[in-house]
């Protein structure tokens, strides 16, 4: 059991995911499908995204001692910042400067939001497991896994929006239909970056089945399965019932879309766990 | 409303006590140490030695005695990423004696762990 630094690190851990991955996501959302109103839902979890890395590098100094000494002790943020740990820091304060930057450029900024929403995805590479393996095609399939969770996360926003006011359903039936066009290509991409990954750091399935890492992956893909049940429901009866002009569709689809955050809160929180407190079966 | 908040929070804290539950916590990289991990010694030592499977940084080892307030342990001689310390201890008499300690790896993970050993 993770004492109370321990604790307060994975719970940060869990909102700089849920930052970056969201801030990200409706990026690629607004640059892909051409969304309005992306500023607000992108501003406010860039700034969600910041301020978990900064608390989450402190937090890693509190780690060091023991106490909220740490927080602000020199000497352990110093010891930090000259590890991958400092490296990540640098590249999710720049990554999402320039994506927040590009918020206030118009659509054109939209790139420049993009550029700087894959550096600060690329972040993850330096400081997860993967960091260990130091080979470029899982730092590759780390970032390109997670940017698909992010297509996916930055969907949900504008789709729950859409769906709340009648007279926008049958935008909500476009958007959710191009966006399953997409994810056609962008799930199985998310689905075999995620297995190869899984398989590199676990290795086998004694390992998978016989310690605390490997159980709490499969914990993480029962979740996914979960998810992707949803995700299925939206695309195969919600979506296309909304497009129909059925009246309780929309209700359906944001109420799936409700659920869909709380299992994706419940998968966050177990990666924080694995990346954080669980030792790599060896 | 209140019953999708309810099953989101459900979720969430199934989530959070199935991982919590599932032990063999922290980076521990620890090879071995002396004392081992559950010696009863007839004698205090008068330092403890700790060998890690990987270079770490050291940064707060604790001894913890019944009979006594905690104690931070001296760790002066080492300002480096190390694998082996020898770390200087004070005896404090009979009974069981707990060290935790707190350090960097080189990949920046944190760690933590402990060991205990009793005096007689």
């Amino acid at each position: 059991m993770p004492d109370i630094w321990g604790l307060a690190a994975i719970i940060t851990k869990v909102a700089l995911y849920l930052g970056i991955l969201t801030a990200v996501g409706t990026v690629i959302v607004a640059l892909v499908f051409k969304t309005d109103r992306y500023i607000g839902p992108a501003l406010t979890f860039a700034v969600l995204g910041l301020v978990a890395a900064v608390l989450s590098f402190s937090l890693g100094g509190a780690n060091l001692t023991g106490d909220a000494s740490g927080m602000t002790d020199p000497e352990m943020l110093g010891l930090l910042w000259g590890t991958s740990v400092g490296t990540a820091l640098l590249c999710r304060v720049v990554g999402l400067g320039l994506l927040i930057a590009g918020l206030f450029m118009g659509r054109s900024g939209l790139v420049l939001s993009s550029v700087g929403g894959g550096v600060a995805l690329w972040s993850f590479s330096l400081v997860s497991h993967v960091s260990a393996r130091d080979t470029a095609l899982l730092d590759g399939a780390l970032v390109l896994h997670l940017g698909a969770v992010a297509f996916w996360l930055g969907i949900l926003i504008p789709l729950k929006r859409l769906a709340a006011v009648p007279a926008h359903w049958p935008m909500a039936a476009d958007l959710g239909h191009r966006f399953g066009i997409v994810a056609r290509g962008v799930i199985p991409a998310l689905i075999v970056a995620g297995v190869y990954l899984g398989y590199m750091l676990v290795g086998s399935i004694a390992a998978l089945l016989g310690t605390g890492y490997g159980q709490a992956m499969i914990l993480k893909v029962l979740f996914v399965v979960g998810l992707l049940a949803l995700g299925a429901a939206n695309k195969l009866r919600f979506i296309p019932a909304l497009k129909a002009g059925d009246p309780h569709a929309a209700g359906h689809l944001s109420r799936s879309i409700s659920i869909e955050w709380g299992v994706i809160l419940a998968v966050l929180t177990v990666t924080a766990v694995l990346t954080s407190t669980l030792a790599l079966p060896t | 409303m209140a019953d999708e908040e309810m099953r989101m929070k459900n979720i969430l804290l199934a989530g959070i006590i199935a991982v919590l539950a599932t032990g063999a916590f922290a980076h521990s990289a620890m090879d071995e140490t002396t004392p081992a991990h559950e010696t009863v010694l007839a004698e205090a030592p008068a330092e403890v030695v700790m060998n890690f499977l990987h270079d770490i940084r050291l940064t707060r080892v604790s001894l913890t005695h019944a009979d006594h307030a905690p104690v931070d342990l001296d760790l002066s001689a080492y300002k480096g990423m190390e694998i082996d310390f020898t770390v200087p201890m004070q005896p404090m008499g009979s009974g069981a004696y707990v060290i935790d300690w707190r350090g960097l790896g080189a990949d920046g993970h944190a760690m933590t762990g402990s060991f205990s050993f009793v005096v007689e």
